[in-house]
């Protein structure tokens, strides 16, 4: 029993803060841009297979490559903003069809280069080894990450509160044309919320990938796990982001450690997602403003 | 008792107090008839010139007629419905297991795939009234991929690692080009069937009410149109529709794999046969169907192994360039003509 | 005589704040009754309940003897009511005629009506509003003033007993108002409808009304001819404050 709770304790803090990262960036477009950002998928395979392109094909060390790949993520980040968010903004079939299709062609441009069997590993790794908790063990990677996790987390909410460029998103957020009145550049911030929303998933990529399986399909799950916890933290705020991470952390750590059925993790997580929205259909935290 | 009358130019059936008029123009019907025609024709080309072409004919019908009840359902509930492939799952796993359970042949499990996956869209049809927006789209953006988990979850059922085998194929007559042939002409009439009832409707009174809804619900209930009992008979008739190329996959392949219809790559391809054919216009979708499986086909025979990049691009290319669609080309709008804007958003 | 509405002790709240506050009233078959009330004062919210646009939270409302309270809206179209709204809201994709057309199919049942029958019917009453020549032209695609036609025109083709006007002079210039107003006066006499009419400027109800009834702050102040509403202490009071008699 202890040790059921001693797991579940810390499981959910270290998947908790994982999914954070995962998530915070997708809670934010939706909160920022009022869409769903279908094609968050590509980040995820962008991260590893840009990181283990300039590695294999440029010879590059691994801190200059994975400075060009956070370049070469801005600069698509960019690409998308400007040639179909901006355009197709207000008919959204045509936007989210396109923006899966972006996910799509990564997804298959990385299975084309580096297949599976390619064996892509990323020497990301801060800390070998792991932790021993009283009866439980938990990779010093993941600890690491979630304490990195966390500590971005708190990093957005003081930008987000405290400083003007925060403010001018927040407002942003709440309504487009009154931003405009009072002078704020729309095109720029969203441009530069569709930038900083790349960074928690870059570095919870790069921090998970030496323990968790590397695939170029791996985006659609990460996606379908962002996708809830927007949902359920209320479609881009900051506070239900946080709350519904851990909530999630904590059901997949229960589904895992005391009934010892991973196979059900994504469906309980689901169920859970459904039952919530039943009783709040707004989600655990108002959507309409950003923190 | 129904009252049939055929009057100079139409026929009248009168239903107690109801009264439908059935227009028949044949001075119209030219250009339908050379398209039937030709479509009719062309399997029989093909199975003398290439039998391989008749394979992607069938595909492009199947893609026509899925895309075609996700456009009714989109006008009809005016919601955008992400996925739609969760019926396809239905159907085939319901026509799939009966099938190797108890040996049942295509039309013995027909009805039940049918009524199976009415029963599913009928569980499922609250979401219409209920979720709107971003979250109606989450909801059905999920339910397949749940689904498919579920496949996996129950493997000694649904086999979702290796896909069901020893499904009764569709028909057998001894010689596989003979097979393709005819089961290519049934792919045909299926996606005729599909086109000339949804046309139908559309065009008729229920049609109107159908796009009222799609253009502004509360207003459309204000005006005395019974909005729930619409959106539900649209959601689960368009359901049952592609639940029933759920149950033609089943038997055309003789296996069902969740793994190959479930994941959002195969929604995603109806989701462009619907945008590039021509933006949830029913004859759009036949375009659109027959354009991206023959693009397929040939990228598949001249590109080789990078195919799957190169055709998401060519698509993402030419969903930017037609802003309404391959059929806009040839067809402008006119008058009364209901071009449907497609809600995401509310 | 049966009124044709009767309203009692309606209520409507939207979590702490009462819209409507206890208002009772009662419509009579053929009259114009109008209905005024300063910014805010719950006029849109009465009719929101009254067309089962919102549900009210409690409270009585009987048609014809027959209570009403928790139809739906559509079931209400049947039973003969139909509204306009303050702010036009057309099919945007609809043409003119189709919009109408709908509402000729979907409003009270009509026996032996085909689809072209319908297409007659909405003709007429496109033709009565005056916006024939303009059919075939997208909803989304008209200049306000017909916008309002159109939705008065897509009201009448549900053959409602009691229509309810929403401010019809908001956003119309003065001659375009005139003409509203005329409209409105000949569609009563035409086709013999009941008429609910809210309206911020008084002058316009003071000719057209039989009966005002006036509300501020979600409750009932006054109810009588134009003549006596207009003289109400309470009324003058809600529009020009108090101690407007310092200034009178």
């Amino acid at each position: 029993m202890w040790t059921y709770i001693q797991s579940v304790v810390v499981f959910t803090f270290v998947l908790g803060s994982i999914y954070l990262l995962i998530a915070l960036g997708f809670s934010l477009i939706c909160g920022v841009l009022r869409i769903f950002h279908l094609g968050y998928a590509y980040i995820f395979p962008l991260t590893v297979y840009g990181t283990w392109m300039f590695m294999s094909a440029l010879d590059w060390p691994l801190i200059p490559s994975i400075l060009g790949m956070v370049v070469v993520q801005f600069i698509v980040a960019i690409l998308i903003y400007k040639g179909m968010i901006k355009k197709y903004l207000a008919t959204e079939d045509v936007l989210l069809t396109a923006l899966l299709l972006v996910a799509l062609i990564v997804e298959q441009a990385a299975n084309y280069f580096y297949p599976v069997q390619a064996g892509v590993y990323l020497e990301t790794t801060l800390m070998a080894g792991t932790f021993q908790f009283w009866d439980v063990v938990v990779p010093k990677q993941l600890m690491v990450g979630a304490v990195i996790a966390l500590a971005l987390t708190g990093a957005f909410v003081f930008f987000f509160v405290k400083t003007k460029t925060g403010m001018a998103i927040r407002a942003l957020s709440q309504d487009i044309y009154s931003s405009k009145i009072v002078g704020i550049n729309v095109e720029t911030l969203y441009m530069f919320t569709m930038m900083i929303v790349l960074l928690p998933v870059i570095i919870g990529m790069l921090i998970v990938s030496p323990v968790w399986s590397v695939e170029p399909g791996m985006g659609w799950m990460y996606m379908v796990t962002a996708i809830l916890i927007a949902v359920l933290g209320g479609l881009g705020n900051i506070k239900g982001t946080i709350m519904a991470s851990f909530l999630i952390g904590f059901t997949h750590a229960i589904i895992c450690f005391v009934i010892g059925e991973p196979r059900f993790m994504n469906l309980s997580a689901l169920i859970l997602v459904m039952v919530i929205l039943v009783i709040r259909p707004q989600g655990l935290a108002r959507s309409e403003s950003l923190w | 008792m129904v009252e049939m009358e055929l009057k100079r130019d139409r026929i009248v059936i009168r239903l107690g107090t109801k009264k439908w008029e059935w227009v028949l123009e044949p001075r119209y019907w030219r250009n339908t008839l050379i398209w039937v025609a030709l479509l009719f024709i062309a399997p029989t080309v093909c199975y003398f010139v290439s039998p391989g072409l008749i394979n992607t004919m069938i595909s492009a019908n199947i893609y026509a007629a899925i895309a075609m009840p996700l456009a009714l359902m989109t006008i009809g509930t005016g919601r955008m419905n992400f996925g739609p492939q969760f019926y396809i799952g239905v159907g085939g796993y319901a026509a799939a297991l009966l099938s190797i359970a108890y040996g049942w042949g295509p039309l013995t499990t027909l009805p039940f795939a049918i009524l199976i996956t009415m029963i599913a869209a009928f569980l499922f049809s609250p979401l219409v009234i209920m979720a709107r927006g971003l979250y109606y789209v989450l909801l059905t953006l999920l339910l397949p991929l749940v689904f498919l988990e579920v496949t996996f979850i129950y493997t000694d059922i649904f086999k979702g690692d290796t896909g069901l085998f020893g499904i009764v194929p569709l028909l057998d007559t001894g010689n596989a080009k003979n097979n393709f042939l005819i089961i290519g002409y049934l792919s045909t009439v299926i996606m005729f069937a599909y086109l000339w009832i949804i046309n139908k409707v559309l065009k008729s009174r229920y049609g109107l009410l159908m796009a009222s809804i799609n253009d502004d619900e509360d207003v459309a209930h204000s005006i005395g149109i019974n909005i729930n009992k619409i959106k539900i008979i649209a959601f689960v008739a368009a359901s049952t529709m592609v639940g029933i190329i759920g149950w033609f996959y089943a038997h055309y392949f003789s296996s069902f794999a969740g793994i190959t219809y479930l994941p959002l790559t195969f929604m995603l391809k109806i989701l462009l046969v619907l945008m590039i054919g021509g933006r949830a216009q029913i004859f759009g979708c036949v375009v659109g169907g027959y354009f991206v499986s023959f693009l397929e086909m040939l990228l598949i025979r001249y590109m080789g192994p990078i195919q799957p990049v190169v055709f998401p691009i060519i698509l993402l290319a030419l969903l930017f360039a037609l802003p309404e669609g391959l059929f806009g080309l040839y067809r402008k709008r006119r008058y009364r003509e209901y071009l449907p804007t497609i809600h995401v958003r509310r | 005589m049966t009124p044709l509405i009767k309203v009692s002790n309606l209520v409507k709240r939207f979590g702490g704040i009462v819209a409507v506050n206890n208002v009772s009233f009662e419509i009579h078959k053929g009259e114009t009754l109008g209905f005024i009330g300063p910014n805010g004062a719950g006029k849109s919210t009465v009719v929101n309940c009254l067309t089962g646009y919102l549900p009210a939270t409690s409270g009585k409302i009987e048609m014809n003897g027959v209570d009403i309270t928790d139809m739906k809206p559509h079931q209400r179209a049947y039973m003969g009511l139909a509204r306009t709204y303050q702010i036009p809201r057309p099919f945007p994709e609809l043409t003119a005629l189709t919009s109408v057309l709908a509402s000729s199919i979907a409003g009270k049942k009509r026996i032996n009506q085909s689809f072209q029958d319908a297409m007659y019917d909405a003709t007429h009453y496109l033709e009565f509003v005056g916006l024939f020549s303009k059919r075939n032209i997208l909803a989304r695609d008209l200049t306000f003033y017909e916008l309002r036609m159109l939705e008065l025109a897509r009201a009448l083709a549900t053959t409602p007993q009691l229509l309810f006007i929403d401010e019809v002079m908001a956003g119309l210039n003065p001659g375009e108002a005139n003409k509203a107003i005329h409209m409105i006066a000949r569609a009563k006499e035409q086709f013999g409808v009941t008429i609910f009419w809210i309206e911020h400027v008084m002058a316009v109800l003071m000719e057209a009304a039989d009966r005002i009834v006036a509300i501020n702050y979600g409750a009932k102040l006054a109810e009588g001819t134009p003549d006596e509403v207009v003289n109400n202490d309470d009324v003058i009071e809600a529009y020009l404050g108090r101690g407007w008699r310092e200034y009178a």
